[in-house]
């Protein structure tokens, strides 16, 4: 009797906990759908005027080289192009990181990608048609964005050595909800990305320190590749970081937002936008996020 | 802003109450007005028969017959089928039995002559009035069933012995009298599995018969005392294949013959799994001497709608019934308008294990179409044929993938492939004889292509195990949608009510505005949710 009294509260318990984890019903129902009206998940979707209208309000962003929509501008680009021996090739509207060539040298009419793949002219030239024809959109005619190379600020790029890492910051309402680290491992190909390998860590919004750290749902407190300490470790400009993203929550006309974000060696820059960002940062910081977005719910109805 | 939230919420709920109240009008007008019972549409149960027969001969005519059903008050036969090969078949009426009979001039080798029909009974069970007296001057033609036959020895003196043993010199009322001679034969008697013909003096003697034995001797009792009796041959139904028949006797009282089976002790009643296949004295199966000849009874047991469900739902109105004399007109198959009817309470499984359960599918709706298309594949061959299909279009997809083409044209080129595998199915199953598989045609084309881009996609960008995983669920989900959609009950439900498409726009509406966390979702934050104390 007692067993099943016992087992009887750890039931109501868990219910108790449930009732602070956002699920995805609750995410798509309460937030998603009031706070992004379609029409403006272009702002997200489209990381050209993503750019363009960050950029008018004079938020940092990579600076864009070239935006190429049209074959005829690849006729003009190759001479311009080889003044630069550094830069990103993106699709404006590509998901998952696919179509992304990332140049960081050039040399005899080469250039070379981080991964040491080389390209020439013509190479690139086919990327990009490749983009333009929308290979990398499902089928949509894309533009091509080629910006700036983000160089990471250095204490960053000893917690990612293998690449670029962002931080993850959700804003609902202007106000900063959650945030975590993404950090690039070897197993993850360079990519920040949680279902492929890489790390998430927890940071405090307050403090900017973080707390907590994941990889493939384990928690760890190193670096499995470098053995670097990953937890208690304060996040530079946090105050700036902070600020940065409620800017972009007031430009950009969607009120649940999940705010990409890499730490150059200029200060945090804003990588991209997401409409529609996952829940997986609960589990990152070992803490549900319902009641935190109900909190703030709670301030702006007063 | 909150203005809006609430003229949306109002709005949903006049919405809600619309559709509730219009399916629960319809509903209740239908049981209380029109007649309408649930019990009708519980399925029942039927059974396919399959008389197979096996003969080889040597340059010989040869002529098979036997007998085959007739629907009567107890049972129904239908969609009856014939496949005779190199034989013509001919059926007479014979009186109250139908005769078959399979014929071919200079037959050599072995051959297969298959016929089959479904059979769908009634459980009948007659009562008998007491103190009927025994009728004396019967017409004619009812005479004929109180004389003497050959094996049912009407005037022996030991069966007027027995008679007299049984009820001493009074003559007894008829319930008494079939009551008694019943009795006698299902306790005193011993039950023989033989399968030789037994004659009613020699049962009398042993106390011991098989079926025919019994009966002959029923027949001879009860014959002697006045009543008119007959035999009746016919299948004792079971899963499975069998050679026995079974024999039980038929006694005419007050206009109506009433099943008697002393083997099974049925006291005037008949069961649901017998099945009436000839009546009198008669051998099941007659052939030519010069054949070597085997036969089996092949007996699957299927569901189906109850006997009556199809002729009540045509005489009531509102019912997709009556949908179908429209569909009919125009010449769409009834079978189509059930297919259509179902696929919302695919779609109905398909959100289910999406937004409850929280498991990832290829596309929304595609495992109730998948499902759909496996009525007529078998629901594993179905499976099979969408798994195949599916992987042999992402390779192909993989491979165009180096090539760097444009999305339409690629998409153009999977739905040929997805075309051809199909045709290279049907072709191979038809080969391999496995019929079913053949029909794999039915599937939706352009849906597996999209799919098959998906399988690809998501392989490219999340791994294969991923795609596997999400294949996997998919597989399943199918079988739920399937499982739900061929279930009979539903598919009566459906038909009789289908207003309640209207109840499943509700369903879809509540769980529409649903916030709960997902099942998996559990899972997915077990760590958060199972910590105990927060």
């Amino acid at each position: 009797m007692s067993l099943l009294k016992k087992y009887y509260a750890t039931y109501v318990q868990s219910m108790q906990n449930a009732k602070s984890v956002l699920g995805m019903n609750r995410r798509n129902l309460d937030y998603v759908y009031p706070s992004n009206p379609r029409k403006y998940f272009e702002y997200a979707n489209d990381k050209v005027l993503t750019k363009t209208t960050l950029e008018s309000e004079g938020l940092s962003i990579p600076k864009s080289y070239f935006i190429i929509g049209y074959f005829y501008e690849l006729k003009e680009l190759e001479s311009s192009l080889k003044n630069y021996s550094s830069f990103v090739i993106k699709p404006s509207c590509g998901s998952g990181g696919n179509g992304i060539i990332v140049i960081s040298n050039f040399k005899d009419n080469v250039w070379i990608s981080v991964s040491g793949k080389e390209y020439t002219f013509t190479d690139i030239k086919k990327h990009i048609s490749d983009i333009i024809f929308g290979v990398f959109s499902f089928g949509i005619d894309d533009r091509a964005i080629i910006e700036e190379r983000i160089i990471q600020d250095a204490y960053i790029s000893k917690l990612s050595p293998h690449g670029l890492a962002d931080i993850r910051m959700i804003n609902y309402q202007g106000t900063n909800a959650k945030a975590m680290l993404r950090i690039a491992t070897k197993a993850s190909d360079g990519k920040a990305n949680l279902h492929q390998g890489g790390i998430g860590v927890a940071i405090d919004i307050q403090s900017g320190h973080t707390f907590s750290a994941q990889i493939d749902r384990e928690n760890i407190s190193l670096h499995p590749d470098t053995g670097v300490k990953l937890l208690d470790v304060q996040i530079p400009n946090w105050e700036e970081l902070l600020h940065l993203c409620e800017n972009v929550s007031k430009i950009i006309p969607l009120s649940y937002l999940g705010i990409d974000i890499a730490l150059s060696d200029k200060g945090p820059i804003v990588l991209e936008v997401n409409a529609r960002p996952g829940i997986e940062i609960q589990n990152i910081s070992n803490t549900g996020m319902l009641e935190v977005l109900t909190d703030i719910n709670l301030r702006s109805s007063i | 802003m909150f203005k809006q939230i609430n003229k949306s919420s109002t709005l949903y709920k006049i919405t809600l109450s619309i559709l509730l109240f219009t399916t629960f009008f319809l509903i209740s007008y239908k049981i209380y007005f029109l007649n309408y019972q649930f019990l009708d549409l519980i399925p029942s149960i039927g059974y396919d028969v399959e008389v197979n027969i096996q003969v080889s001969g040597h340059e010989d005519d040869i002529s098979i017959s036997t007998y085959l059903p007739s629907s009567t008050d107890h049972q129904s036969i239908l969609d009856e089928r014939s496949s005779s090969g190199i034989f013509t078949t001919q059926i007479e009426i014979d009186g109250l039995n139908r005769i078959l009979t399979w014929k071919a001039k200079a037959v050599s080798g072995t051959h297969i002559v298959k016929y089959n029909y479904f059979v769908q009974a009634e459980h009948i069970v007659y009562t008998i009035d007491e103190n009927l007296p025994i009728v004396k001057n019967l017409p004619p033609y009812l005479q004929n069933f109180l004389k003497e036959e050959e094996g049912i020895q009407v005037n022996d003196p030991l069966i007027a012995q027995t008679l007299f043993e049984l009820f001493g010199d009074k003559q007894p009322d008829t319930l008494k009298a079939l009551k008694t001679i019943h009795d006698y034969l299902q306790n005193e008697f011993q039950n023989r599995n033989f399968s030789g013909f037994t004659d009613a003096l020699t049962a009398l003697k042993l106390k011991e018969a098989s079926c025919n034995g019994k009966s002959r001797l029923f027949l001879a009792l009860t014959r002697k005392i006045g009543l008119p009796s007959r035999l009746v041959g016919g299948l004792i139904l079971k899963q499975g294949s069998k050679k026995t028949s079974h024999q039980w006797a038929e006694v005419y009282v007050r206009g109506h013959w009433i099943p008697f089976d002393t083997i099974n002790n049925y006291f005037g009643e008949v069961p649901k799994n017998y099945v009436r296949l000839y009546y009198g004295d008669k051998v099941l199966f007659k052939h030519s001497t010069n054949v070597n000849f085997k036969y089996l009874f092949n007996i699957t047991k299927k569901l189906v709608p109850q006997n009556n469900f199809k002729e009540k739902m045509y005489s009531s109105p509102l019912n997709a019934f009556n949908m179908y004399k429209v569909f009919e007109s125009i010449g769409i198959s009834q079978n189509l308008l059930k297919i259509i009817l179902m696929i919302p309470l695919g779609a109905l499984v398909v959100v289910i294990f999406r937004n409850v359960i929280g498991v990832e599918t290829f596309g929304t709706f595609l495992p109730a179409l998948i499902a759909t298309a496996a009525r007529e594949t078998g629901v594993w061959w179905g499976l099979a044929g969408f798994l195949f299909i599916i992987i042999l279009s992402a390779m192909v997809r993989k491979f165009l993938d180096y090539l760097q083409l444009l999305h339409s044209p690629k998409m153009a080129i999977m739905l040929t492939v997805v075309v051809i595998s199909m045709l290279l199915m049907t072709v191979i199953s038809v080969q391999l004889s496995l019929f079913d598989l053949a029909h794999i045609s039915l599937f939706p084309i352009a849906i597996l292509a999209i799919t098959a881009e998906r399988f690809a996609i998501i392989h490219e960008e999340q791994g294969l195990m991923k795609a596997l995983r999400i294949s996997f669920f998919t597989a399943i989900v199918i079988l739920a949608a399937y499982a739900v959609m061929s279930a009979l009950f539903m598919q009566s439900l459906i038909i009789a009510f289908p207003e309640l498409l209207l109840f499943l726009i509700v369903l879809n509406l509540w769980l529409g505005k649903w916030v709960g966390m997902r099942l998996s979702e559990f899972i997915r934050f077990r760590k958060l949710i199972f910590k105990g104390d927060s």
